[in-house]
């Protein structure tokens, strides 16, 4: 700790801050204009400049990368500081074009508020003209490079936190200006970060073009709804229309966004989004009311259980709904049509938090919060492309390497952004991480790198373990899948040794593999290597959508009730029958599996399907094709026309998530508010749905006044929601376990010790060799260009930058195949034939292609099955 | 003066033809040597450059791609060092001042001829190899405008005619 004075005011501060930082500490404003908090200080603007005397002496300096000192006397606002900052700004206005009033920052530029702030009077040099280069072509984002005040912001953030380092600094002396190679237009994430975080108007986003200037925009603050990273936004409306989306510094994500989350919107206002409710009448679906929509659906879920009794009905839920929404459909399907047959995410999506995490460690969910991920030494991928899954959390990994010098330990099945980075690079067929993971752990046992005594305060079962792992050794993993063991050897060393690590997993329904053995494997290697209960060591579990974690909490599933109690626990039950006013079922119901199969022969006949997909995203899609078309009635609520939507008897209008209220919680454990803008479509909330639903089928005691209310009742049946309520919900909102009002939540879980006692180590996979076969190829579903599927490709801004799936094969292959980029290729496997383009990539190695699985048109779940780990193809030329 | 900041403007044209993939080979073991250290940038583009001639695009993605180095960082380092070029160059290079001075006093005209004489325009090379033509914005020798500089040598005072004898000199 320093302590200084800044104009007169005392500052305590963390040894290592610089002047600036103890400045805000206080609040006290110095001036900016290169500087922002997630970047390294640049220097570049000396806008910051200020007084610092100590020892007698005072001297100026930029406050910005100058430490603060014990005993320092800083003036940041001197009349000599500020004919300074003058000067400045008039050789900034030099060369700056005064096109202020069709500037699209105007009235929201750093520039000329500063400008205006020192009263730059006119200046009493010959302005200069200069000519650089102005790209109106790339998508979403328009460069007037004449603008530029060259302070490197763009440049930073785009290598700095993005690790992408599309743009640099070219040329030099008075010609230098930012640009990409050749002044080409950009091929890169499409974050938009560069353009939000220029000062100035010289990169900005291209909707407001024509529309408004950023200071009209009307703001209400929300949630992202596409990963489950829970990015704050705030959507900025013109007209009652969203305009500009961009994210308040001051949120848990610091601003950052990715593609989706800022340019990705548009979809909420497509022109396919379904207006009316339909209902098939003669064999087509046809528009109709409301009112006989319900009842349809009413009368239907009515007969069905009357007929054949609760358990012939089923319902599908989805990560997309809010908690508050996923709540209720949880109380509607158990209560009112009376069956435990409820899951989501084809029952697969969040198996590694459930049966992988919550028996060994206490939660289902991850133990860490992501912004810790920035200061962990090492960190440890298994089968996580981020970069394309979950970008800001790429982001942390970036922070980490960039910052930390942490080592990135890429094991995968692809070559992925993050395996370029500084640490290793372990391929291995899709499915067989978990090889080499239990491997890892193998050598840290024999070479004695754990603390055993350390561990069997923490932890239980380490003799199982051990004995479990007696078939592995790094050689023998190695040598099956053609990996030298010193690298497995050196994973195990980096990973181990790091004073603090994490290991990320990330599922989806596009992984292949069994999550729950490679979650267990995951733990049980941060475990022994005491990185679990403190800081920036932990495990964290990334699921597809939005509110993956919420789904869970909210127990979607056959055979949980809301916070992980078992629809077996006695008192779990009756605490939810009193709540509900209602009967539980005690047996545990079916998961999405044995639904579609129990469809598929008839004991299922009426389906309630939320807000999911089963026909484009379930394995085997023949399967659920057939189950679907066999049921009596299928009801789907959506926002669109989904495949599945098209088989319904019913399908119900739902709400986009930036209509909607309600809260989600991130992958972080994170519960956050939504809060509406301006309606949209025609659709109504998936809650309202269900409470009309419920009322006409004579529960009409299922009725809430409004999300908040929801909320309450969330808080007094869910132990770990227990202090949440609306009105702490800030910006920032709260990360649970939180349990009283007090509480301001625990970020990081574990550090007091384990809620059931001991940690349980968990006992390994056999190792069952698997050789690749070297004659045919192995398709790897995976993601191309930030797609995600359910909204994304109704997504017009995200369709223009990815417009269709394209198959990606590595150099060697396509000479070997005599096929060039561009060229038609055919993919036979067990699902058929596809016909796909191909292009030259550097992330599929020998023998693989990478295929999108989030285009509905490639029918890729033609070619899976539950349980699938690996697809073997054959892969001609076209 | 608007047609002469077009001009200024004017982006340069790829003037030689694009290195064909097979000669691109040659990099190989630039790439092997340099591989993964991307300190050694610049002994890489030096070794690259004295193999070529000159850096042009495709060469610059190669090394990207080999080195691993991001495109826009190769390009930002290139165009940095006046030692380093992205297009062939000829044996002379005449850097033509369009400052205000000389271009009030003719320096045009100056450019049209050598547009159609030697057939090159800005940041050209002509199709013998003789001369890359340059403009530049004052070379501080207003007194004698319009001035052009080949190789070292500074002309003063030219007119059209004069500067197709001022060329012959230089082979
Ligand atoms: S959009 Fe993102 S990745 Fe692309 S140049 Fe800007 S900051 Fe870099
Ligand atoms: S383009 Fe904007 S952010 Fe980038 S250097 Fe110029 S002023 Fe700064
Ligand atoms: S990282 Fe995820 S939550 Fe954040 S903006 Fe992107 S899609 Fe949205
Ligand atoms: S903010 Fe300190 S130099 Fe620009
Ligand atoms: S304008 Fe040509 S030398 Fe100055």
């Amino acid at each position: 700790m320093v302590t200084l004075t800044i104009d007169g005011v005392k500052v305590t501060v963390k040894k290592g801050s610089s002047i600036l930082e103890a400045a805000q500490h206080v609040g006290i404003r110095i001036p900016t204009l290169c500087h922002d908090k997630r970047l390294i200080p640049f220097g570049a603007c000396r806008l910051c400049i200020v007084e610092v005397t100590s020892r007698g002496r005072t001297r100026t300096m930029p406050a910005c990368f100058n430490p603060a000192r014990d005993g320092m006397e800083v003036a940041t606002d001197t009349p000599r500081l500020r004919d300074s900052r003058r000067l400045q700004l008039m050789l900034l206005l030099r060369s700056h074009p005064l096109l202020c009033p069709s500037c699209d920052a105007g009235g929201d530029c750093q520039l000329q508020n500063l400008v205006f702030e020192y009263e730059v009077p006119e200046l009493s040099f010959g302005r200069q003209s200069r000519y650089f280069h102005v790209d109106n072509d790339s998508h979403f984002i328009r460069f007037n490079m004449n603008l530029c005040i060259r302070c490197g912001m763009c440049v930073r953030v785009c290598e700095e936190v993005q690790g992408q380092s599309e743009l640099s600094f070219v040329k030099r002396g008075i010609e230098s200006e930012v640009s990409t190679d050749f002044d080409r237009t950009l091929d890169c994430e499409f974050c938009g970060q560069c353009a939000s975080i220029c000062p100035v108007g010289a990169i900005s986003s291209k909707w407001l073009v024509g529309t408004g200037r950023r200071f009209e925009l009307n703001n209400t603050p929300t949630v992202c709804a596409f990963c489950s990273l829970g990015c704050s936004l705030t959507l900025g409306e013109i007209d009652r229309k969203t305009a500009y989306v961009s994210s308040s510094p001051d949120s848990a994500n610091e601003g950052n966004l990715c593609v989706k989350g800022r340019y990705g919107w548009p979809f909420a206002y497509s022109d396919e989004r379904l207006t009316k409710p339909l209902i098939r009448k003669n064999g087509a679906l046809v528009e109709t009311t409301w009112d006989e929509a319900i009842q349809t659906v009413a009368d239907n879920f009515g007969s069905i259980k009357a007929n054949s009794g609760p358990e012939s009905l089923a319902a599908i839920g989805s990560q997309r709904l809010t908690n508050e929404e996923a709540y209720v459909f949880n109380r509607f399907v158990r209560t009112v049509l009376g069956t435990n047959n409820i899951d989501h995410a084809a029952g697969l999506g969040y198996r590694a938090l459930k049966d992988g995490l919550a028996p060994m460690l206490g939660y289902a969910a991850s133990t860490n919060s992501i912004r810790e991920i920035r200061e962990a030494e090492a960190v440890l991928l298994l089968g996580a492309d981020l970069t394309e899954t979950h970008p800001v959390a790429k982001n942390e990994i970036i922070l980490a390497s960039v910052r930390r010098k942490a080592k990135v330990i890429v094991v995968d099945s692809i070559r992925t952004k993050l395996s370029d980075r500084d640490g290793l690079f372990v391929n291995v067929p899709q499915g067989a991480e978990v090889f080499i993971v239990n491997a890892m752990i193998k050598f840290i046992m024999d070479e004695g790198l754990l603390d055993r005594a350390a561990l069997d305060l923490r932890a239980e079962g380490l003799e199982a373990l051990e004995e479990s792992l007696k078939d592995y050794s790094v050689e023998t993993v190695g040598v099956n899948f053609g990996i030298d063991p010193e690298l497995i050897r050196n994973a195990a060393r980096m990973f181990t040794q790091a004073e603090s690590a994490v290991v990320i997993l990330a599922e989806g329904l596009n992984r292949l593999g069994d999550s729950v053995a490679l979650s267990k494997a995951a733990v049980n290697l941060a475990l022994i290597s005491g990185h679990i209960g403190k800081e920036s060591s932990g495990v964290f579990v990334l699921g597809e959508k939005a509110n993956a974690q919420g789904a869970v909490d909210m127990g979607l599933m056959p055979d949980t009730l809301p916070g992980f109690q078992s629809i077996s626990d006695e008192n779990a039950r009756s605490k939810f029958e009193t709540i509900w006013n209602s009967q539980i079922e005690p047996k545990q119901g079916m998961g999405a599996r044995d639904i579609m199969n129990a469809a598929a022969n008839g004991t299922v006949r009426g389906l309630y399907v939320v807000a999911e997909n089963p026909v484009d995203t379930y394995p085997n899609r023949q399967q659920i094709l057939n189950a679907l078309g066999k049921l009596e009635f299928l009801v789907v609520q959506d926002m669109f026309m989904s495949s599945t939507a098209k088989l319904a008897h019913v399908v119900l209008p739902a709400v986009a998530p930036y209509e909607k209220s309600g809260t989600f919680t991130s992958a972080e454990r994170r519960i956050q508010k939504l809060n509406p803008s301006s309606k949209i479509g025609c659709g109504k909330p998936d809650l309202e749905l269900f409470m009309t639903l419920a009322s006409k089928m004579g529960k009409a005691d299922l009725n809430y006044s409004g999300y908040a209310e929801v909320m309450d009742e969330i808080a007094s049946s869910v132990p770990m929601y227990s202090g949440v309520s609306y009105g702490r919900l800030g910006l920032q909102g709260l990360v649970w376990p939180c349990v009283d009002a007090e509480d301001s939540g625990r970020p990081t879980l574990y550090e007091g010790g384990f809620p059931i006692g001991k940690a349980k180590l968990a006992t390994a996979e056999p190792f069952a060799g698997v050789l690749p076969k070297a004659d045919s190829f192995r398709l790897i579903p995976c993601v191309q260009k930030f797609h995600s599927g359910s909204f994304s490709e109704w997504s017009p801004s995200l369709m223009e930058v990815c417009p269709s799936g394209f198959a990606e094969m590595n150099g060697h292959d396509m000479a070997g195949l005599g096929v060039v980029d561009g060229s038609d290729i055919k993919v036979t496997g067990s699902g058929g034939t596809i016909i796909l383009k191909v292009k030259q990539s550097r992330r599929p190695v020998k023998g693989t292609i990478l295929v999108p699985y989030h285009f509905s048109s490639n029918n890729l779940n033609s070619f899976t099955d539950w349980g699938s780990t690996e697809i073997p193809i054959k892969v001609e030329k076209a | 003066m608007q047609e002469r900041d077009a001009i200024l403007k004017r982006k340069v044209q790829d003037s030689a033809e694009a290195i064909p993939p097979e000669k691109l080979l040659l990099l190989e073991p630039i790439i092997e040597k340099y591989q993964g250290s991307s300190s050694y940038l610049i002994p890489a583009l030096k070794e690259a450059q004295e193999m070529f001639g000159y850096l042009p695009m495709e060469v610059q993605r190669k090394l990207s791609m080999g080195l691993n180095i991001p495109a826009p960082h190769i390009y930002g380092v290139v165009t940095f060092y006046s030692y380093f070029t992205i297009t062939k160059r000829g044996r002379h290079t005449i850097r033509l001042c369009l400052g205000t001075a000389c271009y009030v006093k003719g320096s045009k005209q100056i450019l049209e001829i050598i547009n159609k004489e030697v057939g090159i325009n800005v940041g050209e090379t002509s199709k013998d190899g003789r001369f890359t033509l340059e403009a530049v914005r004052c070379l501080g020798a207003c007194g004698l405008a319009p001035v052009m500089m080949i190789g070292e040598d500074t002309h003063g005072n030219i007119t059209p005619s004069a500067t197709l004898n001022i060329l012959e000199g230089y082979q």
